[in-house]
């Protein structure tokens, strides 16, 4: 991660939604994101992680205007000089209710609407359906209506419509939250396969922690419209009393760790394992000592 | 709420006519509802209305037409009913015969009949258009010939969102049932229209932001995916369509002969029959939709 180079900076950013908001959505926000980062955004309900998402391909502030403060740099284009059809081709969104992102009458015809307002020629559009469709799992659907599909169905096609466009970057916001558990783990699968396969940035505001703590390499809690912590999910998942004075879940092996150690059983000084394979590592020293 | 929404839309098929360009069968469905209104003429209207229906079953898309034309057919019968009173025409007006308060016009008559006979026309004619051809195929030729890419977008999103709201009616008319509120009857669909329509706002929100999000309104040369081929044969019988509209239309208004309004006598039997017959359909239909609206 350190060797890439920054795709996204947040410098100093605030933003209010209305000139008459006292508390902004976003405050004081600085963060950087390397290329072929899979990013995971945990917080609260409000807690700013949609808006923030939203300042990465511009909608926010060019499209929801509202007073912007501050800079957002995504693959060398600073967000407020660059009108957001062109970020679409270095930034794809996919939103948390898959129904409410699709329009067309069938397949085909979804993914084809920002290559067609893009003037992509006939050709190109038909091999790039197949293309995205293949790599999100739902080859040979061209014709169907989107309306007709799951849920889990419906979100992988729109990751396919945010793929045409050949972004660099995939934000996804709360891509699971209406899915069912079978579609949840496809979205999941889709969206590590792109970050590992091919190197695609991700970006994902998720409840799932354990999820997030298996994928992520970056984690970034957000509170109150600020970033009040992030680093690997090993440093993020060690402030216990932070997370908890939050509301917020640690993965459940890390929990157990800490359960552990407060009953005195082991000492971790905080590094808890916080992804299965760890928890295996960590946990079976215990069985070790006692079959010893 | 299944029974109450008439779902006009494809009848996917393979006949000739569904192979026909949508635009040829745009002008000719648009050069029947001219004729239609140029002319009162039931000869004329009725052959439309006939040439239509045997299209129709050519098409082989009967079965959905039929679905329409049996709620179109008792609604129209209002019309004989209204005109046979009070017809649509300059007075004076012949009377034919007096049913109590009530006296029924020739005109009246001449009138309801003529009206009905350009309703099924015209709307058989639509029909045929929209049951064989695909709605994106519509717009998309719409689109060749200069209706601007939004409108096409708009145009494809309403006819997208229409089930789906219909479909959220009736999830939160459920919802109010096993909540022990009204849950049929004219007084449940008030207030299952506000969260219906706060949905439809926030879903028409978050579709915006997605679609911006997407490229979608940029400015500057655009493509489309959905290809409609159009041969010699669909430009020729776009030619045909305009020619016909424009020579029975000359043909209509130049040729007086053509208004029967005097010459078509009607008995006082058939007179009074036609209006107890279209009374006592229309009626019927009233009663079997409300039963249904009322049950669903
Ligand atoms: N369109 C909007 N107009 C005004 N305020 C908004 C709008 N969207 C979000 N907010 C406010 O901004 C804050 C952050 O919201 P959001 O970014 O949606 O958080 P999250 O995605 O973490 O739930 C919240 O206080 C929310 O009420
Ligand atoms: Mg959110």
């Amino acid at each position: 991660m350190s060797e890439s180079k920054p795709i996204i900076e947040f410098k100093d950013v605030t933003f209010w939604y209305g000139q008459n908001e006292t508390e902004p959505a976003l405050k004081n926000i600085n963060l950087t994101i390397h290329e072929g980062d899979y990013v995971a955004l945990l917080g609260l309900n409000g807690a700013g992680k949609t808006t923030l998402q939203l300042c990465i391909n511009g909608v926010v502030p060019n499209n929801i205007l509202g007073n912007f403060e501050g800079q957002v740099i995504v693959d060398g284009k600073d967000t407020l000089e660059t009108p957001v059809r062109e970020m679409a081709k270095i930034v794809g969104m996919v939103f948390d209710n898959p129904e409410f992102q699709l329009s067309q009458m069938s397949v085909g015809e979804e993914i084809a609407l920002g290559m067609e307002s893009l003037g992509y020629s006939y050709e190109e559009m038909v091999e790039t359906i197949d293309e995205v469709l293949d790599i999100v799992g739902l080859q040979g659907l061209t014709e169907r209506s989107p309306f007709g599909l799951s849920g889990g169905q419906q979100q992988r096609l729109s990751i396919a419509s945010a793929l045409a466009m050949r972004p660099k970057i995939l934000v996804m916001d709360e891509p699971t939250s209406n899915v069912d558990p079978i579609g949840k783990e496809e979205i999941f699968q889709v969206a590590y396969e792109l970050n590992r396969k091919r190197n695609m940035t991700v970006i994902m505001a998720e409840h799932e922690v354990e999820v997030m703590a298996q994928y992520a390499n970056l984690v970034v809690v957000m509170h109150e419209g600020e970033i009040v912590l992030q680093g690997t999910p090993e440093e993020v998942f060690s402030n216990v009393d932070l997370l908890k004075s939050l509301g917020l879940r640690m993965p459940q092996v890390a929990a157990f760790g800490n359960e552990l150690e407060k009953l005195g059983i082991m000492t971790l000084n905080g590094h808890y394992p916080v992804k299965l394979s760890q928890a295996v590592e960590t946990y079976g020293r215990l069985f070790e000592k006692k079959a010893g | 709420m299944q029974g109450v929404v008439i779902p006009i839309s494809m009848v996917p098929g393979d006949s000739i006519i569904h192979r026909i360009n949508p635009l040829p069968k745009l002008a000719w469905a648009f050069g029947v509802l001219v004729i239609s209104f140029a002319t009162r003429n039931p000869l004329i209207l009725s052959t439309l209305f006939v040439v239509g229906v045997i299209l129709i079953l050519v098409a082989q898309v009967g079965n959905a037409y039929l679905k329409v034309a049996m709620i179109l057919f008792p609604i129209s019968l209002t019309l004989i009913v209204l005109q046979s009173i009070a017809p649509a025409f300059p007075k004076p007006w012949t009377p034919i015969v007096s049913v109590g308060p009530f006296t029924i016009f020739q005109e009246g008559i001449y009138s309801g009949i003529s009206m009905l006979l350009r309703i099924f026309a015209m709307t058989t004619w639509a029909m045929l258009m929209i049951m064989t051809s695909h709605p994106s195929d519509i717009f998309t030729s719409l689109q060749k010939i200069g209706m601007p890419y939004v409108l096409n977008f708009i145009l494809t999103m309403t006819l997208q969102l229409l089930p789906i709201l219909q479909n959220e009616f009736a999830v939160v008319l459920n919802a109010q049932k096993s909540r022990a509120m009204k849950g049929s009857g004219f007084g449940a669909i008030l207030p299952s229209m506000v969260p219906v329509f706060v949905g439809a706002i926030e879903r028409v929100q978050q579709l915006s932001i997605s679609l911006e999000s997407r490229a979608f309104g940029s400015s500057g040369h655009k493509t489309s995916y959905r290809r409609v081929r159009m041969t010699f044969w669909d430009i020729l019988l776009i030619v045909l369509g305009i020619v016909f509209t424009a020579g029975m239309t000359y043909w209509i208004i130049v040729d007086k002969s053509l208004d029967w309004s005097e010459t078509m006598v009607f008995h006082p039997a058939f007179a009074i029959g036609l209006v107890v017959f279209a009374t006592l359909g229309f009626l019927a239909f009233v009663v079997i939709a409300l039963r249904n609206v009322l049950q669903a």
